[in-house]
């Protein structure tokens, strides 16, 4: 190789560090300024949870994504970590002089600790026995949880993030300081995951997950491979579990049953799990939907359902493969040729969308309404629900709306193939 | 005794209700490859169903029609969520069943709101079938009974005496050959999806009535239906049944039992003073240890035995 | 005159009395064997012959059911794949077995990392592992792949996947080799690119390669055993293979 196409590869891997660290920078600045925009106190702990689930999202993902490894148990790590967090901030009340803000260390310590304990025999087998496996101890450790002192049966236990010494100007009084520290914890956090795909352990966990056949004929052991990713993947969850003790000072025996793992699997899965941002955006979609879908509507659980089982359906590649899917197309300079198609999709989708919302908010008014009332309001229009009319509107919007979805989105995808096919044409020139 | 009687008959009628839900479930599981998590689901629907018919028409024709409709709701479901994430792997698919259980009891939700609804036993079987030791057994368990046993016999007569039912046993063992023999496969699978749901169904239709008929209703089943079927082993419906039998009466059992941990060793002569660190556990009564041990059976099967007691694969 | 070791050069794997069953059927019956360290052998003989099962019990992927097998002196009998690999023998699959979500790089680099010693480490950049980088590089030029080094193996044509399936099995520098019909599927052309290729790549190490292709076989082979029902017919320098009579009958007969 001569000296100049050295120095070429060189300049090529010092673009390649910045393009994938480029971005760290600019999450960092976000991650700053975001509270001071939206600056109400809700908001702030609405980020706040944001970073924790970001954490606990990205360490799940080290299992599902990375190593093919589907848990149904991952917030049993999560959980007990938390629960260890809250009981050293009690002990931390008592005079143990420990500063609360490096309580996540415990944290990892915890979560570290019971991934090697169970990552050691369920690790030993992939596919539907380890997450079956998985599934028996979140059944296992949620039913453990509801009487077991530790875990403070069904009242759970709370501690105060206050105590104990604090560094000068951080008393972890103020939400913002409690959003700065979470908000910290988690740029580091997401790094050194980052950094761990990046690295042998990470890039053999992808090799496994794609051919564990193949793994073992190159000299790795596939079960060590596993185990190793478990282990650190249930540090991480213990980090974020930590972070969770800090910012609500309290833990309860769902926080780590089976409904709180399925939760962190869901928001895992719509972020898309073939991407490293792909938990991230999940996580912070998920738990904004989370907290403002509940304020907007009743029926909110089901609209998760729904959306979740839209996009297992139609886009399992998730959020953040969705969006990789037009890098090609952006590449090339033509995303805009895709407008109109979009354009044309969007408008019978929402028609639809108005129509079953509408639908969906009547009949959950009349099945769950207490009482003789039976005025409601769907989108500001005050009516009548055991009147006929809103229903039949509703249902004709609804159909309506299907049967135009059925109608332009087959032009949709010729269009999308098309752009797509001319981007590559384009690229490979 | 009148326990250890009442006991096990409750734990025998629990135990074939379990396993005419595991029965379907090892039958999608074994040919499709699929643990579906939305299996209760459908249990679920069959009691709503059976409830919202039986308000019409009462409860004689809701026993065969809501497991009917549940099973044209478990091949719809088939034929356009399942078989169209099939393609994507079996992450997605489980994902898909997943999805599927949290959506199903939202449905429910929506339908017939958050609390049960009253979903009684018919009238006709509403008396105390006979009376042992100062306590009733109801005739309606004795009805649940024969309904799981006249299911069985139908259920092993399809499978032994048609066409469908053949090919469905021989690829319970050999999931391939149902290819290989050139049926179409997504239709077969569509059926036993219908199946198997269908007897979910009827396990709902007669279950809801004599335990509750609420959403929560399959949450609380569907881990134990799984158990059973991993427990059993994949591809055998004999170990599905004895799994769901020794399930169903540990669990009554330990339910009616009403014993502390801290007593067995009171028997050894061990006495624990209330100061000791381990105090807490010895308190634990049976019924509290009750829900949890079909999960350490389940993991300890996996960890021990993954093809299960009776299974020809592993799972 | 000649020193014992130059008559006898130290063997590379040894069988003796090798046994597999699966159910009650025997799938090899009692092979034993010597492979001479250096050499190239070829295994030969009919289809169900037993000649992928014996590449099994030899690489680790399935248990024997009797007798002992030695790699380089030691005794791996029924030792696991990846200990087996770790002690220097490294094998390909007739049916390309490589990681399809990872691009051609990744595949090579991955392995590359357990003989440069970077074991399970989750502390070392990949990007800045100079030895890697230099093995990695050096295994795409060889297989011909540099300039596709960023294509997912999954998308790669069927002979571009052969080659990485070659690369795969040599970049860790294993010093014995096991080559399970690398020609399967090709064309006269490709083929003939491939046994280049592969003469290139086991220079100085010990062959052992199962194929169809007579020309190939007599090419390429010093020694040739015929596998025939589980058993070894027979043993020796390719011309007397080719006259072997039994072998005529059993096997060559239709080319002879």
């Amino acid at each position: 190789m001569t000296d100049r196409a050295a120095g070429s590869v060189r300049n090529i891997a010092w673009a390649s560090y910045l393009r994938s660290y480029g971005l760290w920078v600019l999450a960092a600045v976000a991650i700053f300024a975001l509270p001071h925009v939206f600056d109400s106190r809700a908001n702030q702990s609405m980020f706040g949870q944001m970073g924790i689930f970001v954490v606990f999202a990205l360490s799940y993902n080290m299992l599902l994504g990375q190593s093919g490894m589907l848990s149904f148990g991952h917030a049993v790590y999560f959980g007990f970590a938390g629960f260890i967090s809250v009981h050293v901030m009690r002990i931390i009340e008592s005079g143990f002089a420990f500063p609360v803000v490096l309580l996540p260390l415990f944290g990892a310590a915890a979560g570290l600790a019971l991934g090697i304990i169970f990552g050691s025999f369920s690790t030993r087998r992939a596919g539907t026995v380890f997450a079956m496996i998985s599934l028996g101890i979140a059944e296992l450790v949620g039913a453990l949880a509801f009487f077991i002192g530790f875990f403070g049966g069904e009242e759970g236990i709370s501690g105060d993030r206050m105590s104990g010494p604090s560094l000068p100007g951080l008393s972890l009084g103020p939400q913002i300081q409690v959003y700065y520290v979470i908000a910290a914890w988690t740029l580091v956090a997401a790094l050194l995951m980052y950094a761990i795909t990046r690295t042998p352990l990470g890039r053999m966990a992808n090799a496994v997950r794609d051919n564990p056949e193949r793994a073992e004929f190159i000299g790795y052991n596939t079960q060590r491979v596993r185990f190793r990713m478990f282990a650190l993947s249930g540090m991480f969850a213990g980090v974020a579990g930590a972070l969770f003790a800090i910012q609500f000072e309290f833990l309860q025996f769902n926080n780590i049953g089976v409904a709180a793992s399925g939760s962190v699997l869901l928001m895992t899965f719509i972020g898309g799990v073939g991407f490293f941002m792909g938990p991230i955006l999940g996580a912070i979609l998920v738990t904004f939907l989370e907290l403002e879908l509940v304020n907007v509507t009743q029926a909110w659980l089901l609209y998760f359902g729904l959306f979740f089982v839209l996009m297992v359906m139609f886009v399992p590649a998730g959020l953040a493969g969705l969006i990789m899917r037009h890098q090609p197309i952006w590449r090339a300079g033509i995303l805009h040729k895709l407008a109109p198609a979009y354009g044309l999709a969007l408008v019978p989708s929402l028609i639809f969308a108005v129509g079953a919302i509408g639908l969906i908010e009547i009949i959950y008014f009349t099945s769950t309404r207490a009482g003789l009332n039976t005025v409601m309001s769907v989108y500001t229009i005050t009516f009548d629900a055991v009147k006929p009319l809103p229903w039949i509107i509703a249902g004709v919007v609804a159909a309506g709306g299907f049967v135009l979805c059925r109608l332009t989105f087959p032009t949709v995808r010729k269009v999308w193939d098309e752009v797509f096919l001319e981007a590559m044409a384009k690229l490979n020139r | 005794m009148e326990l250890v009687v009442f006991s096990l008959l409750n734990g025998i009628v629990f135990g074939l209700l379990l396993f005419m839900m595991s029965a379907g479930l090892t039958l999608i599981f074994s040919m499709m490859g699929v643990l579906n998590f939305a299996h209760a689901s459908f249990y679920m629907l069959g009691a709503y169903f059976a409830f919202q018919i039986s308000q019409a028409v009462g409860f004689w024709p809701a026993l065969v029609l809501a497991p009917l409709v549940v099973g044209v709701a478990g091949g719809l479901v088939e034929r356009y969520g399942l078989r169209r994430v099939h393609k994507h792997g079996h992450v997605p698919e489980l994902l898909f069943t997943f999805g599927l259980a949290f959506l199903i009891q939202e449905f429910v939700v929506l339908g017939w709101g958050r609390v049960g609804v009253p979903y009684r036993v018919p009238e006709i079987l509403n008396f105390p079938l006979f009376t042992l030791f100062g306590t009733n057994f109801p005739a309606y368990r004795a009805f649940m009974v024969l309904i799981s046993i006249g299911m069985f016999v139908a259920l092993f007569a399809i499978l032994t005496r048609t066409r469908v039912g053949l090919i469905v046993q021989a690829s319970l063992t050999h999931p391939h050959i149902a290819a290989t023999l050139g049926h179409n496969v997504p239709r077969v699978f569509m059926y036993v999806f219908a199946g198997g749901t269908a007897l979910a169904g009827l396990a709902g239709v007669i279950g809801g009535n004599a335990f509750v008929t609420n959403p929560s209703m399959a949450a609380l089943l569907g881990t134990i239906v799984f158990v059973v079927v991993i427990v059993g082993g994949l591809g055998s419906l004999t170990g599905a049944f004895i799994a769901a039998m020794v399930i169903g009466i540990v669990q009554t059992f330990s339910v009616a039992l009403d014993v502390s941990v801290g007593s067995f060793f009171g028997l050894l002569g061990l006495d624990l003073s209330s100061n000791s660190i381990f105090y807490e556990y010895w308190t634990l009564t049976l019924t509290d240890i009750a829900p949890v041990t079909p999960y350490l059976l389940l993991v300890l099967i996996l960890i021990f035995r993954p093809m299960g007691l009776m299974g020809k694969r592993e799972t | 005159m000649n020193p014992p070791a130059a008559i006898h050069p130290p063997t590379a794997i040894q069988l003796t009395d090798v046994r597999k069953s699966f159910g009650r059927t025997e799938i090899i019956r009692g092979v034993s064997l010597e492979i001479r360290k250096g050499e190239r052998h070829a295994i030969i003989g009919p289809n169900g012959g037993g000649k992928s099962t014996l590449f099994n019990l030899i690489s680790g992927k399935f248990p024997v059911s009797h007798g002992t097998i030695k790699l380089n002196g030691e005794d791996v009998t029924n030792a696991r794949p990846f200990e087996i690999n770790r002690r220097g023998l490294s094998r390909s699959f007739q049916v390309t077995n490589i990681f399809p979500r990872l691009n051609v790089y990744e595949n090579v680099r991955c392995s590359v990392l357990w003989s440069l010693g970077y074991k399970y480490s989750f502390w070392n950049d990949l990007n800045r592992l100079g030895d890697v980088k230099e093995r990695t590089e050096e295994v795409l030029e060889q297989i011909g792949l540099t300039a596709r080094r960023h294509i997912p193996a999954a998308v790669l044509s069927y002979a571009e996947q052969r080659a990485l399936e070659i690369g795969i099995t040599i970049a860790g520098g294993a010093d014995v080799i096991l080559f399970d019909e690398p020609t399967a599927g090709m064309s006269r052309g490709e083929t003939e690119h491939a046994v280049n290729l592969i003469r290139t790549l086991s220079k100085d190490k010990t062959l052992v390669i199962v194929e169809h292709d007579m020309g190939v076989v007599f090419d390429l082979a010093d020694r040739i055993s015929v596998l025939v029902y589980g058993e070894i017919l027979t043993t020796g320098a390719p011309e007397e293979v080719r006259a072997n009579k039994a072998v005529q009958e059993a096997y060559l007969g239709v080319d002879a």
